[in-house]
């Protein structure tokens, strides 16, 4: 059994959003829905202020608390390690959102935040789906969270089920630059220019992915907590993971 | 003893409803207002909750996910936990000069559970399916799967206690058993309610076993609060209307007491949990600050408790009818905004979001979250405004007098 | 018809729209037509996949912006649902930049033209709604040709103007050259490069001769400096600039960096050292770089020249004279200096930039001596280094100077067409001539002298140095100055949004009839009096050569992945088609030419002798893999010598002569490398600089400091450039991209506008205040975000909202800013390149 892992190289990152845009586009998320999001954080003084960033899809923990929380086991790990959201049970109580240390889980059912007409509302769907974007891939599996979601449920970054879980058995690399394997990586992976993003079975020792956490020192986000991501980060000497969540206050 | 008119068949039951919505007295003016009420704030809060669903609610994925509805499900249930264990100083531990409020404060458990619970079904994605997955599912991690547990029993356990008492069954080992079970059933269920929040390491101004306990006495005291104003509304805030032992126990200093003495223990926990939280540095707990510089808390602090807490000190005070009801008023009003500070501080330190949301988030609640905490109100009014006028609430044992000496010594 | 951007589609329409009537985009390509060739709806064809439910893949290139990257297109039951780039394309290489992935809205987009449309409301401005009401292809088409016709009949077929933007190829911006020649006008095909990117170009041109965005190989690069390039938000060709980002900062060596800027950008917070430079200045701070290099002896000999051998006394007692060097304000006898392949370096030191000092730059630029000397030093030592520049120091009234001085360092420090340099691209994809020749179907009129009139942009009479001028055109027809114009075609421009002063265009376009082709409801739409709607880029079929990125030719095409969704026409073959109904000659021509399938599949033919890398050798296979190429590197300079590429080695190795080298690298008078600008000093250039900026003529060819003129009003410099997610102004309406907009800032809604914290102060502005910025041309308003890495005499606006007649998610209402922020910045062009001084402009701020 495969264990699905991600490592992110944050001294090749270059901030784009590629990532971002790619996961929404992919997955048919809702603008300001980004499973995959890039952080940034500013601080100092001029004329040697920081700008830092990374980047944070769902960190697919070993110990996810999102779900110890659920009420519903509508949020479970796969035996390939991902952590996905079962929209047929999710009953919308957000306890996974309030006990995700991440802040990656979305709810369906909001305000839009980016200014004009909710989308929900433009391209309706005559179904149970909450929309129905003109774009929409194909790929659907509501017990996997994968598509578009129905109304009143929380969704989250899939690790691109429908992607990876069609890769051969025994799998070590998903390397978006092999045609032979590109096809079942996740969007965010394929599409990363500068190839900050890696994807691969931590269960192997062989694989890129465990060869990178090992070689360069991977770490996790607050791994204090203990949810033990499966999302490593490499911060060579360009980037940094912050510890802290909230930005000092603004001066004027 | 009056319970005889009490309706005993389903016929009598609606005959009294109707006869209850004529009534001009004050319980059938309560009823017909809060009916009212009920009833638009319901109709408003389905509407919204059809046309544009929850993207009513000011809650976001991206700050505060859980806002005044779940405050206000929160507030109901702790109010409900903090009666049972008001009624178990008399059915469980033996305080019998607590007798005459314990049936009501038995009913009125039973409704603000019935009102919390509606709120919350409000506020889900899918409160059906709840139904079924939740027992299905059976996840034994889940603070929230336990809390539901415990409350689903004290629920069961409160009809059952109401229903005897009702049939007048005071003493029986029946009645007895239900009260102890009921009493441990709501501390379990009050202390896990705390424990879902207490659990939350990642959010660290709710983390701690000091929550649960803090959920469990404050419980005591909105419960508290919630009995004193109840109780006078039933007589019209007249003590010369109540029964006997009622007006001797509303003018007797026991209930003060336990009041004063709940507000006090409540400023201390609260004055323990910002010590801590603006003393220490941790990432996560900055929301304490921003909570310090929000007026509705600091309403909270001084008015709704400092404030009543020194106006029951001295003795006299204590046993007047005025100030019994404004302490008890203020208290229950700082009850729910604490509730409400409570939930949403803990959240106003967003998640990773950087730059994207770059200080504390701000968060009010909207129209139709405001709506669903008045239909809770409502419904909670409404049904113990029926319940006041069909069902006697002041019922106490037979035997009461004749131990009253007894249970006076013991509380003193 | 009261809502202009959503006209009630009509029955016919609704058919199209549904797939139903595909015919109806057929293309009249009946009798005239080539023989052999299908009609153009036989591309538009879906795939035979349509309603299988299997996902195909087609080949096609990104639209958002000049990088051109090629991508697969997923479509699955004839619903586009992803985009990804195209992994043996060896610019994209399977990646894209963000707004690659956008495509697929950009096709949806609820707010797109249902179809051709006239107006009825004859007053047009911001709030006139242009009541547009639907008309036939064949109607809009006529009306068109009608207008044209008149025009030529009153000999006045002058004041027909098409001006374009992001131009792809020979079936859009290539057809338009012809359509004036044949029809009589100067004006058809006025580009947009003056508000783009002619300042860089220009001061190549100057220097080294080739007019070009050069092609750099970062791979290979040690030391990158760069001035004034949003190289990880927007520097062509930015999907490629980030791949090779990734190599650069993990290679052996890594690839040092230094960002030249005025705030700090994503580029400049990754970059190891950031440099916050005065707006407009960096020449100056170039000249000192130069100065030190020279002083230090850090120069490359064997590239540049050195001095002569010092003949010695014969009497062996006598003092050894010493070899001379470059010492600070000392003058220097040419004659002492053998240039190898540059130019002018002697005369350029005693003209310039023996004073020019990094203690002088200083005082200029702000930027310490120390940082500047250090910089100077690094970039002639860690080599091979590139100093690439692009908008940030040439958008000026000094930019090309700018440039120039800047481009003299690569010269300097031996990076031309060396591995790990920069070079030009020598060689071009092998399209096969039309077979058709224009000139056969010009009549007398068209051929007669009274056609040969002036330019309305005034490029060649005003602007004697300039390729374009498109930001002047609303103003010269306003003054009738030399002429007015009577109507105007846009083709992927809107500069009444884009350009400096853009609200001038909606006084100029008052009595113009507007032709607009745009798919999308757009400001210059709103001012247009006929839409005929392109096709969106995954709807149609085009052709496209990719800049000179990678040093050798690429060539894409663009296959339509899916019938027009709406009743929608390529531009080309709407420009065809109105050829077909000019009267003469004219419409032989274009009935000959058919539609541009016909045309790309003659000049494809040119593969079947010259296959791509890739085996790509005629249309079919063009389709199949999207790409030609061919990646041999003609020619590189190594230790002074340049080197032909040798087939049997495989490498560089076939020196050539300094003929050579003037026919194929540097293209000036010398052959080398100037210093001192043949090109400018041309006697009728010379005169025109000295008349612009009072420079002596004998001085004109020098890179050389001379101070911007600031324009507008204020005590503060209005910077606002380009996000990673904005397509120029073309991604105003992508929610999407409005939600991840200035993740710097936090901009979801808003982009904020940035102030430093002392400047914030001192105006007593709060974060997240709504400030307003004004000039005395105009006045925009945003909220504002207090951030230290922006100068203090500076404010940053991203050039990305203040649509006000895009979709409705541009013209949100909650949205704060209203406005385009060029209304803040005056129209000033640098007199030499023409390219608008968008960063030259001040502002005061104020709390709104
Ligand atoms: N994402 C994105 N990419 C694009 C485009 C797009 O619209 N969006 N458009 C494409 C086009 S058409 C072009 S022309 C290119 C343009 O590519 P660039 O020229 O790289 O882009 P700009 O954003 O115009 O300006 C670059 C930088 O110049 C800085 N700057 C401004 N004034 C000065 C100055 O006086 N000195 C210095 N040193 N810096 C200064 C700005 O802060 C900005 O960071 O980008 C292309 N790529
Ligand atoms: N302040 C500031 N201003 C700038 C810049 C900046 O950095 N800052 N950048 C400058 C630069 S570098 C440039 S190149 C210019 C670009 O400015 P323009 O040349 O004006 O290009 P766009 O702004 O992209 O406008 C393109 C027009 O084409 C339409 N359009 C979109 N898609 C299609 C299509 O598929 N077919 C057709 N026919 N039309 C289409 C759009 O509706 C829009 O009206 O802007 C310049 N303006
Ligand atoms: S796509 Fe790659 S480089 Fe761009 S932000 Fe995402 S991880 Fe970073
Ligand atoms: S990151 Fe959050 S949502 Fe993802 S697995 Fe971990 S806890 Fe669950
Ligand atoms: S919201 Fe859904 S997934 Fe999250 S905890 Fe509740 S039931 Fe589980
Ligand atoms: S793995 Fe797939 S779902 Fe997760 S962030 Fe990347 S693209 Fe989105
Ligand atoms: S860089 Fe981005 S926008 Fe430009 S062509 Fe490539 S993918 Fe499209
Ligand atoms: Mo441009």
């Amino acid at each position: 059994m495969a264990k699905w892992g991600m490592v992110i190289d944050l001294e090749k990152c270059t901030g784009c959003q590629a990532c971002t845009m790619a996961c929404s586009m992919e997955n048919g998320r809702l603008p300001g829905e980004h499973w995959q999001d890039v952080i940034f954080y500013n601080e100092g003084e001029y004329p040697s202020p920081q700008l830092k960033w990374f980047p944070r899809p769902c960190m697919h923990c070993e110990n996810p608390s999102c779900v110890a929380v659920c009420p519903a086991r509508a949020t479970y790990k796969t035996e390939e390690g991902q952590v996905l959201v079962d929209w047929e049970r999710c009953i919308g109580c957000k306890y996974c959102m309030i006990a995700c240390p991440y802040g990656v889980r979305f709810y369906t059912e909001e305000k839009p935040r980016y200014g004009g007409p909710d989308m929900k509302s433009v391209f309706k769907s005559g179904d149970a789906h909450s929309w129905n974007p003109p774009w929409k891939g194909p790929a659907e599996n509501w017990t996997r969270g994968v598509g578009t979601q129905p109304a009143g449920v929380v969704s989250k970054c899939t690790f691109c089920d429908h992607r990876i879980s069609k890769a051969p058995k025994g799998t070590a690399d998903l390397d978006p630059q092999n045609p032979a394997t590109r096809e079942f990586t996740p969007a965010c992976v394929v599409t990363c220019a500068p190839g900050a993003r890696m994807f691969g079975d931590l269960s192997n020792p062989n694989s890129e992915v465990s060869k990178a956490i090992g070689n360069k020192n991977g770490v996790r986000l607050l791994d204090h907590l203990g949810n033990k991501p499966q999302v490593y980060y490499l911060t060579g000497e360009g980037g940094s993971v912050p510890g802290n969540r909230v930005l000092p206050t603004k001066k004027a | 003893m009056k319970y005889k008119s009490e309706p005993q068949t389903l016929g009598e039951l609606l005959a009294a409803t109707i006869t209850l919505a004529k009534d001009p007295s004050a319980a059938g003016r309560w009823f017909i207002g809060s009916m009212a009420v009920l009833v638009i704030s319901f109709g408003f809060v389905m509407f919204q909750l059809i046309t544009v669903g929850h993207a009513s609610f000011n809650t976001s994925s991206d700050g505060v996910n859980w806002g005044l509805p779940i405050a206000t499900y929160v507030f109901f249930a702790l109010t409900s936990s903090g009666l049972t264990m008001i009624a178990s100083l008399a059915t469980v531990f033996g305080f019998k000069q607590f007798y005459p409020i314990a049936k009501r404060c038995i009913f009125l458990a039973i409704i603000t559970l019935v009102a919390g619970f509606s709120v919350l079904a409000l506020e889900l994605g899918h409160p059906f399916r709840m139904l079924w997955v939740v027992p299905t599912g059976v996840q034994v991690m889940s603070p929230m799967f336990w809390m539901g547990v415990f409350y689903t029993i004290d629920l069961v356990l409160l009809i059952v206690k109401f229903y005897l008492m009702w049939k007048e069954d005071w003493d029986s080992p029946l009645s007895h058993l239900v009260g102890n079970a009921g009493f441990v059933a709501v501390i379990l269920a009050s202390g896990m309610l705390g424990l879902l929040f207490g659990s939350m390491v990642m959010r660290p101004m709710w983390f701690g076993s000091f929550t649960s306990i803090y959920y469990m006495l404050t419980a005591a005291l909105s419960g508290a609060a919630a009995i004193v104003v109840t109780t006078y509304m039933a007589y019209d805030f007249d003590r010369e209307k109540m029964p006997a032992q009622l007006k001797a126990f509303a003018s007797g200093i026991e209930l003060p007491r336990v009041f004063t003495t709940l507000i006090g223990i409540t400023l201390v926990m609260m004055l323990a949990r910002f010590w801590t939280g603006l003393w220490s540095n941790m990432d996560g707990l900055e929301g304490f600050a921003g909570l310090f510089r929000d007026p509705l808390f600091h309403v909270e602090m001084w008015v709704g408790l400092a404030l009543p807490f020194f106006m029951l000190l001295s003795e006299k005070a204590a046993r007047n009818k005025n100030a019994q009801i404004i302490a008890a008023f203020l208290v229950l009003g700082a009850m729910f905004i604490n509730r409400l500070e409570f939930i949403v501080s803990g959240q106003t330190v967003p998640m990773f979001k950087g730059n994207w949301t770059n200080s504390l988030i701000a968060y009010s609640p909207s129209v139709t979250e405001w709506a669903m905490a008045v239909l809770g109100i409502a419904i909670s009014l409404a049904l113990y405004a029926f319940g006041e006028k069909v069902l006697d609430l002041s019922a106490t044992p037979d035997h009461l007098e004749s131990t009253e000496a007894t249970a006076a010594r013991a509380a003193t | 018809m009261s809502n202009p951007l959503n006209p009630t589609v009509s029955r016919r329409r609704f058919l199209q729209a549904t797939g139903a009537a595909g015919a109806a985009t057929a293309v009249g390509v009946g009798t005239g037509a080539l023989p052999g060739f299908t009609a153009i709806e036989k591309v538009h064809a879906q795939p035979a996949a349509e309603k299988s439910g299997e996902t195909v893949i087609t080949k096609s290139f990104c639209h958002q912006c000049p990088a051109r990257c090629g991508i697969d297109v997923y479509t699955t039951n004839g619903r586009v649902h992803s985009i990804f780039g195209t992994l043996d394309n060896p610019l994209s290489n399977g990646k894209l930049c963000p707004k690659g992935h956008l495509g697929t809205f950009l096709l949806y987009d609820p707010d797109r033209f249902k179809g051709p449309m006239k107006r009825t409301n004859p007053k047009k401005g911001r709030n006139e709604d242009p009541g547009f009401v639907p008309i036939s292809w064949d109607e809009a088409l006529q009306t068109v040709a009608d207008r044209l016709n008149t025009l030529r009949d009153k000999g006045e077929s002058h004041r027909f103007g098409l001006l374009f933007g992001r131009g792809w190829g020979a079936v859009d911006a290539g057809l338009l050259g012809t359509f004036g020649k044949l029809y009589g006008t100067p004006n058809s095909g006025l580009g947009h490069s003056s508000t783009c990117a002619d300042g860089s170009k220009k001061a190549k041109l100057y220097t080294d001769g080739n007019y070009d965005y050069s092609s750099y190989d970062y791979a290979h690069c040690n030391n990158l400096l760069i001035f004034g390039a949003g190289f990880l938000e927007a520097f062509r060709p930015y999907n490629y600039n980030m791949q090779v980002w990734g190599q650069m900062r993990t290679k052996a060596a890594k690839t040092k960096v230094t960002v030249v800027d005025v705030h700090m950008s994503t580029t400049g917070a990754a970059a190891d050292r950031l440099i916050m430079i005065k707006p407009g200045t960096d020449g100056a701070m170039a000249l000192a770089m130069a100065h030190v290099i020279l002083t230090e002896g850090l120069w490359d000999r064997k590239f540049v020249g050195d001095f002569k051998p010092v003949v010695q006394p014969k009497d062996p007692a006598a003092a050894r004279l010493p070899s001379p060097t470059f010492e600070t304000g000392k003058e220097i006898d040419p004659a002492l200096f053998e240039g190898k392949w540059t130019h002018g370096l002697i005369e350029w030191w005693n003209a310039e930039l023996k004073d020019r000092t990094p203690e002088w730059a200083e005082k200029i630029t702000t930027v310490p001596a120390r940082e500047i000397i250090a910089t100077a030093r690094e970039l002639a030592t860690v080599k091979p280094s590139i100093a690439l520049f692009e908008r940030g120091p040439t958008a000026h009234t000094n930019g090309v100077y700018n440039g120039m001085a800047i481009h003299s360092l690569n010269a300097l420090t031996g990076s031309l067409w060396v591995e790990g340099g920069m070079l030009n691209q020598t060689t071009k994809t092998p399209w096969a001539k039309l077979s058709l020749k224009y000139e056969d179907y010009m009549d007398d009129y068209a051929k007669s002298d009274d056609r040969k009139k002036p330019k309305i942009d005034g490029v060649g009479t005003k602007y004697k140095m300039a390729s374009a001028q498109i930001q002047r055109i609303g103003e010269y027809h306003l003054k009738g100055d030399p002429y007015k114009m009577d109507t105007l075609m846009f083709y992927l421009t809107a500069p009444i949004f884009s350009s400096p002063e853009n609200n001038g265009w909606e006084k100029a376009l008052q009595d113009i009839f507007v032709i607009d082709t745009t798919p999308y409801p757009s400001e210059n739409a709103m001012f247009s009096d006929l839409i005929l709607p392109d096709n969106t880029y995954l709807e149609r079929l085009q052709i496209a050569d990719t800049y000179s990125f990678q040093g050798y030719p690429m060539s894409m095409i663009r296959t339509p992945a899916v019938k027009p969704v709406h009743d929608t026409k390529t531009f080309g073959d709407t420009l065809i088609e109105i050829g077909k109904r000019i009267k003469g000659p004219t419409s032989e021509y274009y009935k000959q030419l058919g539609n541009t399938e016909n045309i790309i599949k003659q000049m494809v033919a040119g593969f079947a002798e010259n296959p791509g890398d890739n085996g790509v050798n005629d249309y079919e296979s063009f389709k199949a893999k999207g790409v030609w190429f061919n990646k041999t590197v003609p020619y590189r300079q190594k230790d002074g010598v340049f080197y032909a590429w040798d087939k049997e080695s495989k490498s560089h190795s076939i020196p050539i002569d300094a003929a050579k080298v003037k026919e194929k690298i540097f293209k000036t008078p010398t052959g080398k490398f100037e210093f001192k600008s043949g090109y400018m000093e041309q006697e009728k250039y010379a005169h025109y600089i000295h008349d612009k900026h009072g420079i002596a003529e004998d001085r004109v060819g020098f890179p050389q400091w001379i101070a911007p003129k600031y324009s507008g009003t204020g005590d503060l410099h209005f910077i606002a450039s380009k996000l990673p997610i904005a397509a120029e102004g073309r991604a105003g309406n992508l929610a999407h991209a409005i939600a991840v907009a200035q993740p710097t800032q936090g901009g979801k809604r808003d982009v904020f506008v940035e102030i430093n914290p002392e400047t914030a102060a001192k105006k007593g502005i709060k974060d997240g205040d709504v400030v307003l910025i004004k000039s005395k041309t105009g006045s925009v308003k945003a909220p504002a975000r207090i951030y230290a890495g922006v100068r203090p005499d500076t404010v940053f606006l991203p050039y990305f909202h203040g649509h006000w007649a895009q979709g409705r998610w541009a013209k949100a209402e909650e949205r704060i800013q209203k406005n385009s922020v060029n209304e803040v910045i005056e129209n000033v062009s640098d007199p030499i390149s023409g390219l608008a001084c968008y960063y030259s402009g001040m502002c005061s701020i104020e709390k709104a």
